[in-house]
């Protein structure tokens, strides 16, 4: 009850987000099934038309790279809670700083900045992210703008859910067990980067990128990230580090090229 | 920290404390009235009638201030004049939590600037309505050093609310969200099996330990949102719930959350789990009122005279015919002033019962942890001890904390210590605090004149002290007179907690009231 009274503003504006295309309400259930990275944009298609994707064929990859000696990872002490220390046969390491012998740093969040027009409605599909073996998983992730994030417990034990966002509205919920439901939410407002915490297990992290669209990616184990699905144009990329901030390039890519921007963090 | 100062503290806080709605500055007057006129009055007569008094004015300050209250138009300047003379001294100038006494307390004061209030009726994450300003303002918040500013008149009190929002960008960003409470069952219609259940099922006994002591197995790793250690509340400690102890405000902040403070919200979680509704989340929040015991903050404690033997153990029936009387305890603040840990043992409950030659005194606490385990593998090394400082001259208005021992020609204390390592308990006689404050005890004494049990359950240590009313040091303090009061005061040790040592204030004890009121 009290969650359909905060909810329902967000649907009424996603409600007139759909109407001002003019499009059909059951567009509504059409437009988020579009894969992730593919523009729809609705505001601008004209009235019963079907949404503009053609020629978003732009791409932005690259790798990012950690120019120097990477700290040595902190081992999670996890003894305050039985059950998560029971979860691991083998040491835990803190995420904050995770790079290959060859500095290929992972978690970096990379997105569009700047350059993006018109407007991308948030795909259905949740964000999922899990809380395993006391540890968040994934560590960093992307999601739009009111998109849904699934928040999961995997553990027999009682986490708490405590978002810190500074534009959107902080929460913090409880999940007492692997038996308790998802806790679902989304973010209204853009937002680089929206820290979570637990008070039960303070090492635990994990931060969300929270963006307008869809043209984000997280760098993986080789470093390297892709953004794809551009319209072309010219654009600020902003790669952002847990421990060692951001940075910014400019590219420009056209239709159908792929243009490679590579960023490096000096290790401190 | 100057003598003064800790007078002035004692007071503030002890009462808050204790008695939340209570208007300090009038049991300011009532204690001092209540140090001059004891040598005149029998101390039971005086007892009953300021303290019905002092109850009755509780009763009618107590949650229902707010309901006439006609809110008026904001006062920028009124608001400010008022923060600055009653808030900045521990909320800071400009409101950041850092003011001149900040340092002193656990909880420390909160950062205003911030927006993040705990004790609120909205949802997790937006910040409290004015009325839940208002009401904070109003009530003081029990079990901290906040206190109710009842004496402010309520335009002022209102203004101070516009001011607070002034203070922070986070009442301009986001609205309260506020929370419906489901329809109140009421008292016949609860069932607190389900209460129970829903105990259990939401992991409450996670934190708050399974008979609400404070003591569940994350207790101790507890991170505030500024990743300080923090505790969660006993739940035993009705007193110490800083939004209220009644069922309604249980629900509140159950489903709000305690922002800030780790405490998360409950209502989306209720919400979505099957074969519960929010209504069931009633069951659970009189359950947890239902874990609360009465607290006696009595200022002058009266034993059960017998003329036989003594009980000597913690669970003879012989005690629960005998008056208990709670004393809150504070952390004692090391040098530079700033507290070490959170403090886990907050209050001590004794009894005493008395006969010509000896008395038994039962002392029960609140402690997370059992120092040193009974397993090879303690996690510390150090003992959980009480120390049960008698003052046989009585307290003689003395309201100063034991951390402010000694004042000039201050008597010697009677020390008898009690430590879990121990095989009976210690006496010694000190001259001033830090003789029996710091560790190890180098001059305490096993002189076979004291004896003990102990045991500790569920987050609970229950101890019994038999000594003689005769010193048992012979350069010790005088004896016990029965008939006169023996001022009687607390040191508490959580091995667990090692750098957390907890001291009471003074509290008298009469032996013998018959004795006492012949005078
Ligand atoms: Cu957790």
């Amino acid at each position: 009850m009290e969650r359909s009274r905060m909810w329902s503003p967000l649907l009424i504006a996603t409600l007139i987000a759909i109407g001002c295309g003019g499009g059909k309400p059951q567009e509504a259930s059409a437009t988020p099934d579009a894969p992730e990275g593919r523009p729809v944009q609705v505001a601008e298609a004209p009235a019963g038309a079907q949404p503009a994707v053609g020629g978003s064929s732009a791409v932005i990859q690259g790798t990012v790279t950690l120019d120097g000696q990477a700290p040595k990872p902190a081992t999670l002490k996890m003894s305050a809670d039985p059950v998560c220390q029971q979860a691991h046969s083998s040491p835990v390491y803190a995420e904050d700083v995770v790079a290959s012998a060859q500095g290929q740093l992972k978690n970096v969040f990379v997105y569009v900045k700047d350059g993006v027009s018109g407007t991308y409605p948030a795909p259905a599909t949740p964000v999922m992210l899990d809380q395993n073996g006391c540890v968040y998983k994934p560590h960093v992730f992307g999601i739009q703008v009111n998109q849904p994030l699934e928040v999961a417990n995997s553990d027999p034990t009682a986490h708490n859910v405590n978002a810190k966002p500074t534009a959107n509205t902080p929460f913090n919920t409880a999940q007492p067990s692997n038996k308790a439901p998802k806790v679902k939410k989304a973010f209204a407002k853009p937002e680089v980067m929206v820290k979570f915490k637990c008070n039960i297990h303070p090492w635990m992290s994990a931060y969300a990128g929270v963006v307008a669209h869809p043209f984000f990616g997280v760098s993986g184990d080789d470093g390297s990230f892709t953004i794809s699905g551009l319209p072309a144009g010219t654009y600020t990329v902003e790669a952002w580090h847990e421990k060692y901030g951001t940075q910014t390039q400019s590219v420009t890519v056209g239709d159908g090229e792929s243009e490679s921007v590579n960023f490096t963090f000096k290790a401190q | 920290m100057t003598h003064l100062n800790s007078v002035f503290f004692f007071h503030q806080a002890r009462h808050v404390d204790a008695h939340g709605p209570l208007r300090y500055n009038a049991l300011y007057t009532f204690m001092i009235c209540r140090c001059q006129c004891i040598r005149w009055f029998p101390p039971a007569q005086i007892q009953m009638s300021l303290w019905a008094a002092a109850l009755f004015a509780g009763l009618l300050t107590w949650g229902v201030a707010p309901a006439w209250a006609e809110r008026p138009s904001p006062d920028a300047a009124a608001g400010r004049a008022a923060y600055d003379q009653y808030c900045a001294r521990c909320h800071g100038a400009s409101g950041k939590g850092d003011g001149v006494d900040a340092k002193r307390f656990y909880p420390r004061p909160r950062d205003l600037t911030m927006g993040v209030y705990k004790i609120r009726s909205t949802a997790s994450g937006t910040p409290p309505t004015d009325q839940d300003l208002f009401d904070i303002i109003t009530k003081g918040l029990p079990g901290s050093n906040m206190p109710d500013w009842q004496q402010l008149d309520e335009p002022t009190r209102w203004a101070l609310v516009d001011y607070l929002k002034s203070l922070s960008p986070a009442f301009e960003q986001t609205q309260p969200v506020p929370i419906e409470l489901p329809q109140d069952p009421g008292l016949r219609r609860v069932d607190l099996k389900k209460g129970k259940a829903l105990y259990e099922q939401l992991a409450c006994a996670a934190c708050h330990g399974a008979a609400g002591r404070a003591n569940g197995p994350s207790a101790a790793g507890l991170v505030d949102d500024w990743n300080m250690p923090i505790r969660p509340a006993d739940l035993s400690q009705g007193w110490s719930y800083r939004g209220g102890n009644e069922a309604k405000a249980i629900l509140t902040r159950l489903l709000a959350g305690i922002d800030g403070a780790g405490m998360p919200s409950y209502i989306d979680t209720i919400t979505a789990m099957e074969h519960t509704t929010l209504e069931d989340a009633w069951h659970l929040a009189y359950y947890i009122a239902s874990l609360q015991e009465p607290a006696h903050w009595n200022m002058i404690a009266r034993a059960r005279w017998i003329s036989g033997a003594l009980p000597s153990t913690p669970d003879d029936p012989a005690w629960t015919s005998v008056e208990s009387t709670d004393v809150r305890v504070r952390n004692v603040v090391t040098a530079v002033g700033e507290w070490a840990n959170p403090p886990t043992v907050r209050a001590i409950r004794f009894q005493v019962v008395a006969n010509h030659e000896a008395m038994a005194i039962r002392l029960t606490w609140d402690d997370p942890t059992q120092d040193p385990q009974a397993d090879a593998e303690a996690s510390s090394p150090a003992p959980d001890a009480v120390a049960l400082v008698l003052k046989p001259a009585g307290s003689q208005g003395d309201v100063v904390t034991l951390q402010a021992w000694p004042y000039a020609e201050a008597p010697k204390l009677d020390v008898s210590y009690w430590a879990s390592d121990l095989e009976r308990p210690r006496e010694m006689v000190a001259n001033d605090f830090e003789t029996f404050v710091a560790r190890p005890m180098a001059d305490r004494n096993d002189v076979g004149a004291l004896s003990s049990a102990a045991k500790y359950e569920d987050g609970r240590w229950t101890v019994v002290v038999q000594r003689p009313l005769a010193p048992v040091e012979p350069d010790g303090a005088a004896a016990i007179d029965p008939g006169a009061f023996t001022a009687v005061a607390f040191a508490i040790w959580d091995g667990g907690n090692p750098t957390a040592r907890a001291v009471s204030s003074w509290v008298d004890l009469v032996l013998h009231q018959a004795t006492h009121a012949a005078e």
